[in-house]
């Protein structure tokens, strides 16, 4: 009897030359392009290059928020592989385990772990693939074949997406692989499964998805906002925005530096900034802290900038392949003299567009510097993202001075708002001096404390409107709950779940999730806090800086405790349940 | 005075050092090599003949640095060593404008030592004029990468042991197509050769022994100077000669030549230039903004 499912999981395992990563790219690529929800993580080896690999892909009729548990179907290309991703490849008895004929039959160490599949096939791909192909080289189109006809993943498709990867190695190529996909269908049709399983055709329409991850969205938020220059230096997790910018920005007119340094990075950025055109740099912890001096001439000078800081595992080198929410402290208070820089926080793939977009209206708004804290869970997770409404987004551009305001021009002028009109160089008659040094309203060189103390309110002031919108905040859930959630960055789709989970308990809850973290918005907090008693505030670092940065602005109820664990240790939300739970018990909340 | 002259394309207005004297009083100690230099700069720019609002003047922190506060131009007196990758940034955001980058020996070959290399690799249409004292005139008489050994500063009170750095073999190593040092004891010289730099091309370098009247060494005063300094036009010396340059430029801390040590007859497109290309060519595959995703819809 042929089951039908709406969701499934599947594991590949293999060495350096199989290409197991690359044939879970196709699938997430046929899949995204037939209208499916599909997710795909993956992990490698100690040796990113050339050694063993895994993936794993998810794929649903439904929205798919985490990568799922057991596998459904497994693929081993050899053992030794398969065996080295036991934490990643989980099996039940429910999996449909595949094998190359070539490794032989699983080893003993298969039934030592405890569960043993009940369907273990034994397929000679190499065998296939050479008949079909001609070569050996097209195992992943057999492999893809073979899934495809086991599962009833439109062919058509994988087909498509195949002949776009070798669209460039020309036509004996694209047929063999055409050939070596026919061959695993054939195979598959043959040898029928003992419980066959079809994944559900989906409704969506075919080509309504787009397939990215959080750097591909902040990419495109920045081109979407007009950027017009990249200043940066690679670094983990964080490179991919500076690989997308330099295939696009020249098409709208713009420059990508890959500067010799982080600092020449952030100083180029900060120059262009300054020549009137959008600029952003990204980079990861370590590279924010060389930025830092920077950051403080960009505050002073008071000049548009973005900076992205795709959070992963520290201090130092740390974990650069993981997720952390460590850096909050550095973007927040890592700044020499008094100085207020926003950070927002994207929480998932699909909103870094938009809050990538916010970030640059804020800077160019505002005429600072801000932050945007992205992580690693969010900027490298592949993902299908339903197609973004942009109709409604603002792109907002810098106020330049005109008419009265150039004669003369006095470039920190004092207005009702702080913000003064800003100028650039081929302006006629608005040349000022930029300058990290303490500066009256023309921009000449001060150090009187009365000026100094004038321009640092001025500073403040302008920002002052930002922490009242509050539609830089996720509100959820019951509104006059006494049980809380607050939740930032990645871990706050942990947090959605969670509260999904204990509302469908019939528990009183709610979530504030801020995509502005700071400056603190202390009105938010304080109408979101009215009716709490108790809670957790969740995030991935071990001191809890975010719960310790609300404490400084916010009275934070008693009972609302810190939830924090050092990075790379994925929340369980079945576990944080349970933690909420007794939080509320301790407040005598039933 | 500003005056009119008819020139072959026009109506321009002809310009005089005058109006790139932002009239804002310097801060250097009277006598300083510095105001030499200032003054050059507001005649070379006035031979040129670019309004002071398409000029961008980029510098560091130092003395030298302020320069840019005292003319009419758009002026960044930004971080300390940093003026050079500022500048790259507003010179290939917009190519229109003239941009100079000016700071001192510190600021540029100590703890901005590090960007002097790919400014030079990338040629960039960039002026860099460095003001060599070899000594941190704005913290009071430190050790500079330019002085000395030997020299004895607060921070090298028995005598420094390092031996300094070489401006001029520094920036021709790396392949700089302009490089020239002058002194503002030469007054048309310096003048001269800051003009013909600006107009090179590409990247241009021109180092100028400017004493530092209040820490500098006797030797290097204006006056000394005047006795010493060896032309290069009157050593016969042909600035396309690189290898000539070299042998010249090694001499740096014994001889103090003025002149140009060496000027590619042949300059090749500089950086920002390349770039405009590129961004001509690729321009028409550019999406409207409500269709910038639709680059990652699966079909």
């Amino acid at each position: 009897m042929n089951t039908t499912v709406d969701d499934l999981v599947l594991g590949m395992a293999g060495s350096g030359g199989d290409g197991v990563v690359s044939a879970g790219e196709s699938l997430l690529g046929a899949l995204s392009a037939e209208g499916y929800h599909a997710m795909m993580t993956k992990s490698f080896g100690p040796q990113i290059r050339g050694g063993e690999s895994s993936c794993r892909v998810r794929v649903s009729t439904r929205r798919v928020l985490n990568p799922g548990g057991a596998l459904d179907v497994a693929f081993a290309l050899n053992w030794e592989d398969f065996f080295r991703f036991g934490a990643e490849l989980t099996l039940s008895a429910d999996t449909v385990l595949i094998h190359e004929e070539k490794a032989g039959p699983p080893p003993e160490t298969l039934g030592a772990r405890g569960i043993v599949p009940t369907q273990i096939l034994s397929v000679p791909v190499t065998e296939i693939t050479k008949q079909s192909a001609g070569t050996d080289k097209a195992k992943t189109s057999v492999v893809l074949g073979l899934i495809s006809g086991w599962f009833g993943i439109p062919a058509e498709s994988l087909k498509r997406g195949l002949r776009k990867k070798f669209l460039s190695k020309g036509e004996d190529v694209l047929a063999a692989n055409d050939r070596a996909l026919a061959a695993g269908i054939a195979y598959a049709e043959a040898h029928p499964l003992l419980k066959p399983r079809t994944l559900e055709k989906t409704t969506a329409p075919p080509g309504s998805k787009m397939l990215c991850d959080g750097n591909d969205m902040c990419a495109a938020g920045a081109l979407f906002s007009g950027v017009q220059f990249f200043g940066g230096y690679p670094i983990t997790p964080s490179t991919e925005i500076m690989q997308t910018l330099s295939k696009e920005i020249w098409k709208y007119g713009g420059v990508v530096l890959q500067a010799e340094d982080e600092i020449a990075g952030i100083g180029a950025a900060l120059g262009a900034s300054f020549a009137g055109r959008k600029a952003m740099t990204a980079t990861s912890g370590p590279g924010m802290a060389l930025k830092t001096e920077i950051l403080g001439l960009a505050s002073i000078a008071e000049l548009p900038l973005v900076i992205v800081n795709v959070q992963r595992g520290g201090p130092s080198t740390g974990i650069p392949t993981k997720p952390e929410q460590a850096d909050l402290y550095q973007a927040a208070f890592s700044a020499h003299g008094d100085v207020l820089r926003p950070i927002l926080a994207p929480t998932c793939v699909a909103d870094t567009f938009a809050i990538t977009v916010e970030a640059f209206n804020v800077a160019e708004h505002y005429q600072t510097p801000v932050i945007l804290l992205s992580d690693q869970e969010i900027a490298q997770r592949k993902e299908t993202v339903d197609r973004i409404d942009t109709s409604k987004l603002v792109v907002e551009e810098r106020l330049r001075p005109q008419g009265a305001e150039l004669e003369p021009y006095l470039r920190f002028r004092k207005t009702e708002s702080g913000i003064s009109p800003l100028s650039q160089p081929g302006m006629a008659g608005g040349a000022y001096q930029g300058a990290g040094i303490e500066h009256n309203e023309k921009g000449e060189p001060s150090s009187s404390g009365v000026m100094h103390a004038q321009m640092n309110a001025k500073r403040f002031d302008k920002l002052a409107p930002l922490s009242k919108r509050k539609d830089l905040f996720e509100i959820t859930g019951d509104l006059d709950a006494p049980l809380a959630l607050v939740s930032w960055g990645s871990s706050a789709g942990v947090a959605r779940e969670v509260l999904a989970l204990a509302r469908s308990r019939g528990v009183k809850a709610k979530l504030i999730v801020p995509y502005l973290v700071y400056p603190v918005a202390e009105e938010v907090y304080a109408d979101f806090f009215a009716s709490v008693r108790a809670g957790l505030v969740l995030e991935l670092s071990h001191q809890g800086q975010l719960y310790r940065i609300l404490r400084m602005y916010v009275d934070v109820p008693k009972g609302v405790r810190s939830l924090a664990q050092s990075g790379a240790n994925p929340f369980r939300p079945a576990e944080v349940l349970e933690k909420l739970l007794e939080a509320a018990k301790g407040a005598g909340i039933r | 005075m500003t005056t009119t002259t008819t020139t072959g394309l026009g109506e321009a207005p002809a310009l005089s050092p005058k109006d790139f004297n932002s009239g804002l009083k310097p801060i250097w100690c009277p006598g300083c090599g510095d105001f030499g230099v200032l003054s050059g700069l507001y005649r070379a720019l006035s031979t040129i003949g670019r309004p002071p609002h398409e000029i961008a003047f980029i510098s560091g922190i130092g003395c030298s640095s302020r320069i840019p506060g005292y003319t009419t131009a758009y002026g960044f007196n930004s971080v300390h060593g940093r003026a050079l990758p500022i500048a790259q940034g507003v010179k290939l955001s917009n190519p229109d404008l003239l941009v100079i980058v000016a700071g001192g020996d510190g600021d540029g070959f100590s703890i901005g030592g590090g960007h002097v290399a790919h400014a030079v690799r990338r040629n960039t249409d960039l002026t860099y004029i460095v003001m060599d004292n070899q000594v941190y005139g704005l913290t009071k008489g430190q050790l500079s990468p330019t002085a000395p050994k030997g020299l004895k500063t607060i921070t090298s009170p028995f005598g420094s042991l390092e031996d300094p750095i070489n401006p001029l073999l520094y920036v021709l190593a790396y392949g700089a197509g302009f490089v020239a040092q002058s002194t503002p004891a030469d007054m048309p010289g310096m003048t001269s050769i800051l003009e013909e730099a600006i107009r090179y091309p590409g990247f241009a370098f021109v180092n100028i022994q400017s004493p530092c009247v209040t820490f500098g060494q006797e030797e290097q005063q204006v006056r000394a100077q005047k006795t010493h300094m060896k032309p290069l036009a009157s050593l016969g010396h042909d600035p396309s000669d690189l290898q000539k340059a070299l042998e010249l430029a090694g001499h740096y801390g014994t001889e103090l030549y003025t002149g140009v040590f060496y000027r590619n007859p042949e300059p090749p497109l500089s950086y920002d230039r390349l770039i405009r290309l590129r961004q001509d060519e690729m321009a028409k595959q550019a999406r409207p903004r409500a269709q910038i995703l639709d680059a990652y819809l699966q079909k």
